[in-house]
């Protein structure tokens, strides 16, 4: 079984290293901690979710599997709303303005989510059904998980060579290592600071769109995710899209065994390894 | 079918009556002949069920359904005694703290007659002592946990509360049922497993379970026992490391959208085609996932609620609340409908058993004091509340099959189970995990 174990712990790394980069990416270029980021990933959840249910039953599953995207589209205008109207204002206010702001976004999101799509609990499993099993060293394993890490690694590689290789990367990271001296050297915070955090929404709700056939969406959902991603930055550093990547990494597989291993403590034991690593070295694994 | 169902009830409560004014006596008789002012103005029962998150869809709504029904039933057929239910529904959501809120608001501000409510154990345990502290009616009509009315030695002092009722069974009846029917059917079992959410109502449900089991088949090993927490998303490592010990059986109280994740992500992984589970809240589960659902699955049913049980050629109200409900809201109900069902005939009963003895609109108290020793028929079967102000009721389990006919498994009506109160009901007084220890097996 430990193939399994180690696969399962791929699986759970993918998930949150989706949401954790988006996290990431706005705390590095906008310096904002932002608590309502689990709430945009429920956004995306809910979204797919409503859309898998709508087309219903007789639509190829092709297009099921394209209406995922609109997961991260609902989450992107949210995130380019929110960014507008509430995140802008407080660029220059302290952190706990940031803080209070965003934790009262994550509030009312909760309430935007209970009136678009009521309290029920919405199933929309297709996507996950359809693919079925494939075997893997003689174990059945659902190929919509080895689906969800592949497509993760694809949407990670393609933000690594956007931040690494274009003009627009290279400007957030910029803004990312010195705010003031990029806005001496004339760039546009405001534009950059908008796109960060609409990529950052996106990918929060492309995330929930991925996981939404595994599970159900409910208010409440983005709750979970919110706190790993937290263990996952403080591990990997504040910032850091390599330590996104080893966060989630660690996280993932640490959760994974530990369940095997340690089934009485499984939540106890990754608030235990963040406090080791901040302990260690408290800037995270790859923080300035 | 209505004129049947009003048959089948007027000949129910006329033999509550009856025994009721038996036990008044001379001295009931002349109270009843003061009689007291009728009220004109409605009822007020507060219904409190989860509305919003993980246990709306699978427990609240439908309870929450059958509430609305039911006081539309109801008050077509002239209300309680002649008043009609003002029914005002409410969210269970928001926590404890909401939920004690909610409730002092009700009985201080609201003066609501009676509260039926609640679905979280821990809910039921924070708000219950609420009934004597503010002097207001709270029937519980859902939560689980065995401690709920048990004291902390045996034998302990009842009623715990003077105005708290649960009016239902604790969760003992469906772990108890769980190992009767792991040792009859599945006898062969030598190694248990447990997954469990990671709270009182997964704690206590697998402490019931285990101790039964001990009991019963002292020769069974638990090689392992699992907590994710509530809300889970993500049960591929449960699965697996399950897998991994190879148990026979599994025992699970998971409920609402965890059982149903977990299912789902069982059945993607080959979970069900090695082990077996055993669902102390299966019921509604099939009908939420629907045909794919794994056959073989030891389910139970929180008592003997079930759409096709008791027989509806042989109990009539089953037949008429099957019928009703699918009418209204297309859907058959499930366990929480029948206790909605249990809690609401509970307080007319009662408020109907006390008018007769004392004649008028009876106080709290007096509706209370008649609650003790009610003997209801419910569309499950019968229903008596202890003087220990809980409910106590049969059990039925069985495995789910695929039957024609229905688009999800039903339980295979050649193993159908039911096992009678005094087999899974510890006796008034004794905690439950010491009767399960007392047994001579």
């Amino acid at each position: 079984m430990w193939p399994i174990y180690i696969l399962n712990g791929f699986y759970f790394s993918a998930l949150i290293f989706l949401i954790s980069l988006g996290l990431n990416i706005i705390l590095g270029v906008m310096g904002i901690l932002n608590l309502a980021h689990g709430s945009l990933y429920a956004i995306g959840a809910f979204m797919a979710a409503w859309a898998i249910i709508a087309l219903g039953k007789g639509t190829p599953i092709s297009l099921i599997y394209a209406s995922l995207i609109s997961g991260a589209i609902l989450a992107a205008l949210f995130g380019l709303f929110m960014e507008y109207f509430l995140i802008r204002p407080m660029y220059k206010r302290a952190l706990e303005y940031q803080l209070l702001i965003t934790f009262g976004t994550l509030l009312l999101l909760e309430d935007v989510i209970k009136m678009i799509w009521g309290g029920e609990a919405y199933y929309a499993s297709r996507p996950f059904d359809v693919l079925g099993k494939v075997h893997i060293l003689g174990n059945p394993y659902p190929a919509y998980f080895l689906l969800v890490m592949i497509v993760t690694l694809l949407i990670g590689l393609l933000v690594w060579v956007f931040m690494a290789k274009t003009k627009v990367g290279i400007m957030l990271r910029a803004i990312s290592l010195d705010r003031e001296m990029a806005t001496a050297l004339g760039l546009n915070i405001h534009k950059l600071s908008t796109f960060a955090f609409v990529l950052g929404a996106a990918l929060a709700g492309l995330a929930g769109a991925l996981i939404v056939p595994t599970t159900a969406a409910l208010l409440g959902f983005g709750m979970e995710p919110l706190i790993l991603a937290f263990i996952v930055v403080v591990v990997g550093g504040l910032g850091s899209l390599k330590g996104a990547l080893v966060g989630s990494l660690i996280v993932g597989q640490t959760r994974s065994i530990g369940i095997v291993v340690f089934p009485e403590i499984e939540l106890a034991l990754l608030f235990l390894i963040a406090a080791v690593i901040l302990v260690a070295k408290p800037e995270g694994l790859f923080g300035r | 079918m209505k004129k049947s169902r009003r048959n089948f009830l007027k000949i129910a409560g006329g033999a509550a009556l009856g025994a009721g004014l038996s036990v008044l006596g001379k001295k009931g008789a002349q109270a009843a002949a003061k009689k007291k002012a009728m009220p004109k103005e409605p009822v007020r029962i507060a219904a409190i069920s989860f509305l919003t998150g993980a246990a709306a869809a699978p427990f609240g709504i439908p309870g929450n359904n059958t509430y609305k029904m039911l006081a539309d039933v109801i008050n077509k057929e002239g209300g309680i005694l002649g008043r009609k239910i003002d029914l005002l529904d409410y969210d269970e959501a928001g926590g404890v703290d909401a939920q004690v809120k909610l409730c002092r608001k009700l009985i201080l501000d609201e003066k609501v007659d009676v509260i039926l409510g609640y679905i979280s154990s821990a809910d039921c345990k924070a708000v219950l002592p609420l009934s004597d502290e503010l002097g207001g009616l709270i029937m519980a009509y859902d939560c689980g946990t065995h401690v709920l009315m048990e004291g902390d030695t045996s034998p302990f002092k009842v009623p715990k509360y003077t105005l708290g009722f649960r009016t239902k069974a604790h969760l003992g009846i469906d772990n108890i049922g769980l190992a009767f029917m792991v040792k009859k059917y599945l006898p062969d079992t030598k190694t248990i497993a447990g997954i469990n959410p990671d709270y009182a109502w997964g704690r206590d449900s697998w402490l019931i379970f285990e101790t039964a089991m001990k009991k019963l088949m002292p020769q069974v090993k638990v090689v392992g026992t699992w907590w994710p927490p509530l809300g889970n998303t993500d049960y591929t490592a449960h699965i697996s490391a399950l897998m991994g010990v190879k148990p026979d059986v599994v025992h699970s109280a998971l409920w609402g959208g965890d059982a149903v994740t977990f299912t789902k992500q069982a059945m993607g992984m080959g979970f069900f085609e090695k082990i077996k589970m055993a669902y102390s809240r299966g019921e509604p589960y099939p009908q939420e996932i629907g045909k794919d659902y794994p056959e073989e699955q030891l389910i139970c049913c929180a008592g003997t609620h079930y759409f096709l049980y008791p027989p509806h050629d042989r109990w009539p109200l089953n037949k008429w609340f099957v019928e009703e409900y699918h009418k209204r809201y297309g859907k058959y109900p499930t366990y929480p409908c029948y206790h909605a069902y249990q809690a609401m005939y509970a307080y007319k009963s009662a408020a109907e058993k006390a008018a007769a003895l004392v004649g008028g609109w009876p106080t709290i108290d007096e509706i209370a004091k008649a609650a003790v020793g009610l003997s209801i028929q419910t569309p499950s079967g019968h229903l008596m509340i202890r003087e220990d102000h809980n409910g106590v009721e049969d059990v039925l389990l069985g495995f789910s099959k695929r039957i024609t006919g229905y688009p999800f498994p039903i339980l295979d009506p050649n193993r159908l189970e039911v096992f009678p109160a005094h087999m899974v009901n510890a006796p008034v007084g004794i905690r439950t995990v010491d009767w399960i220890n007392s047994w001579k097996v």
